[in-house]
């Protein structure tokens, strides 16, 4: 009632065009405009008012008898759904779905409703449990979809979440619209500004998350974006070896993140429009180099008496020698770089947290109309195939039951 | 005389055993093994329980470090339809890009974290697409690696080299020595070409020279 009442009241205040309504609304960071996360338009859908008990009975019946469960019922299910007992009850019924013969027919709206009905229902941490075990639930959201969910832990400040949907995105390399990637630099921004104490396996997550958005982003943000993250996926890379950077990860293969990094400063002192690397971000690779170079020349000797005891044939043994040996060579060019760079005046000063809302501030509002035009274009789309599927269902049911009264009429005249 | 009154006699038909065979063939459909099932690993012994097999010892290293097909397919939406995916050995072995590009999945949906399964795609080995949606093979196989989207177009992209093909070669001396002599003895004229033709027809199939009627028949007259 409350949220129906207040995205009411946004409207009214969005259209006399009072500006900047959303960061005076109370003390919270609000990112995507109301009219974006407005259900509205989701609740105007033709409603399929089904009895869940009658819908979990005939998939339990189903299932029972090993006959496939069709993506209409558990759709239907799902936008069913009025209370939280419920929500876990579909979490079951989702996950049966997706152990079943017909796993790969999960409907993106299905998706789609399934999150929005767990963010309705106050079940946050269930929706990103489902997003994070994808494997076991089939929850691929697509983008609007992250954007609602990553939105509501932007909103409450909750940055270790919002980083566990990002985390989510990169995995799926879903870093597509502009939207995304704009909230995601934010989120990433931020919990790196704040610092957290980092293992090697969220230095990796962070790194690939940083190179997916900033490939995507042509600016300072963007380019200081892969930097940084090339610099920790190097880190890692020395560390723990190139096998524990790519596996099941969306990298690839090729050993030589430093070198990678190297190359994105290269190009921006050769780029023309005036895109800048943070200070910040090439501080970081600084001083991941040296540390990396102080740690390699005191551990040499250790180094190579675990050489010997592992296997002479292992490839990666020596792609990573390679890397540790190249580091004075990386350094030496870092060095020459960071001189061209400041000969050219391409060292951005202020802060890659700034520069990042600044960016939001700048193109959120612009890309969220495209956005918002084409998730109700998709929802048409859907409303469709919604159509086409009840229709199908009743024509299979039309005909079984012409089949079944043909076949009992044959019994009687026997 | 007991045989031949048998051969001249038709075979008794035994509907029940009939009934049977097909009611044991039904079954052992239903409770075929799953691929799951047939490919589970024990990792700690290199044993499929299915079968009691071991599997071979160069492969140990892959098994414990690569990853299957499906490992690969099952975190992606949609099974991963549309992705390019490359196995370790065509990394190490060729140059040139060999991928898969993955059409159609059929997911064994019995395997606690769906990561066994058919899949079909469009094979480009060393740079050469074939045409057609073929089984992707070896798909249990530990050795394939998933190409990152920001990576793939720098992954497909290649230069074809000119291979010239040789189709003549020339004889061994001595043997060419033997063949001129041999001509020489039985009066044939000796001229200089005398050259191996590496495509001649070496291998008849069994209806070779059928077909080659056939052929001739459907070619029909030259005008």
């Amino acid at each position: 009632m409350l949220s129906v009442f207040k995205t009411e009241v946004d409207k009214f205040l969005i259209s006399r065009g009072i500006k900047g309504y959303g960061e005076r609304a109370a003390a919270k960071r609000c990112l995507l405009s109301a009219a974006y996360l407005d259900s509205q338009k989701w609740d105007q859908r033709k409603k399929d008012p089904q009895n869940l008990a009658e819908l979990a009975a005939l998939m339990d019946i189903t299932y029972e008898k090993k006959l496939p469960v069709s993506s209409l019922t558990i759709a239907r299910f799902i936008d069913n759904i009025s209370s939280r007992e419920e929500v876990e009850q579909a979490e079951y019924y989702i996950y049966k779905f997706r152990h079943s013969p017909n796993c790969w027919y999960l409907r993106d709206w299905t998706i789609h409703s399934w999150i929005r009905q767990c963010l309705k229902y106050d079940a946050r941490d269930k929706a990103l449990h489902t997003v994070k075990n994808q494997v076991q639930y089939g929850i691929f959201p697509d983008n609007f979809t992250f954007n609602l969910l990553m939105d509501t832990y932007i909103k409450e400040d909750d940055l270790t979440n919002a980083l566990a949907v990002v985390i989510e995105v990169m995995w799926q390399e879903a870093f597509d619209e502009q939207c995304i990637q704009l909230l995601s630099l934010y989120v990433l921004q931020k919990y790196l500004h704040s610092k957290p104490e980092l293992k090697l396996e969220d230095e990796r997550n962070l790194g690939a998350a940083l190179l997916l958005v900033g490939l995507k982003q042509n600016n300072t943000v963007g380019f200081s974006s892969q930097l940084l993250g090339l610099a920790l996926l190097g880190k890692v890379e020395l560390a723990k070896g190139i096998r524990a950077v790519y596996t099941r990860m969306p990298l690839i293969w090729t050993p030589g993140y430093l070198s990678r990094a190297l190359n994105v400063m290269e190009n921006t002192v050769e780029a023309t429009n005036g895109k800048m690397l943070c200070k910040e971000a090439v501080d970081a690779m600084a001083t991941i180099l040296e540390i990396a170079a102080c740690g390699t020349s005191e551990s040499m000797v250790t180094d190579e008496s675990q050489e010997t005891k592992q296997d002479a044939a292992f490839d990666d043994n020596d792609d990573d020698d390679n890397e540790k040996s190249k580091l004075a060579d990386y350094l030496n060019k870092f060095k020459k770089l960071y001189s061209e760079l400041e000969s050219f005046g391409k060292i951005e000063a202020e802060s890659l947290l700034t520069l990042t809302d600044k960016l939001v501030q700048e193109n959120l509002p612009s890309s969220e109309a495209g956005e918002i035009l084409n998730y109700e274009k998709r929802l048409e789309k859907w409303e469709e195939e919604r159509a086409v599927l009840i229709q199908r269902e009743k024509e299979l049911r039309e005909k079984a039951r012409q089949e079944r009264e043909a076949r009992q009429a044959a019994k009687a005249t026997i | 005389m007991v045989r031949l009154s048998t051969m001249g006699r038709q075979k008794r038909v035994r509907a029940i055993a009939a009934l049977a065979r097909k009611v044991r063939e039904y079954w052992a459909q239903k409770q075929r093994p799953r691929d799951s099932e047939r490919y589970a690993l024990d990792y700690e012994t290199m044993r499929r329980p299915g079968s009691g097999k071991k599997l071979p010892v160069l492969a140990h290293r892959d098994i414990r470090t690569e990853i299957r097909l499906f490992q690969h397919l099952h975190r992606l939406p949609l099974f991963g339809i549309g992705r390019l995916l490359t196995k370790k050995s065509w990394l190490l072995a060729y140059d040139e890009p060999c991928y898969w590009t993955i059409s159609k999945v059929k997911v064994d949906y019995t395997a606690q974290d769906m990561d066994h399964g058919k899949a079909w795609g469009v094979l480009t080995f060393r740079g050469k697409t074939e045409d057609g949606v073929k089984e992707i093979d070896k798909v249990m196989y530990h050795d394939w690696r998933l190409v990152p989207k920001h990576e793939e177009e720098d992954f497909k992209r290649f230069t074809p080299v000119l291979e010239t093909k040789v189709r003549y070669v020339p004889y061994p001396p001595l043997l060419r020595a033997m063949i001129l002599a041999q001509r020489e003895k039985s009066g044939e004229p000796i001229d200089g070409d005398l050259m191996i033709d590496l495509e001649r027809n070496r291998h008849f199939p069994k209806d070779y020279f059928k077909n080659l009627d056939l052929k001739k028949q459907a070619e029909g007259t030259p005008v």
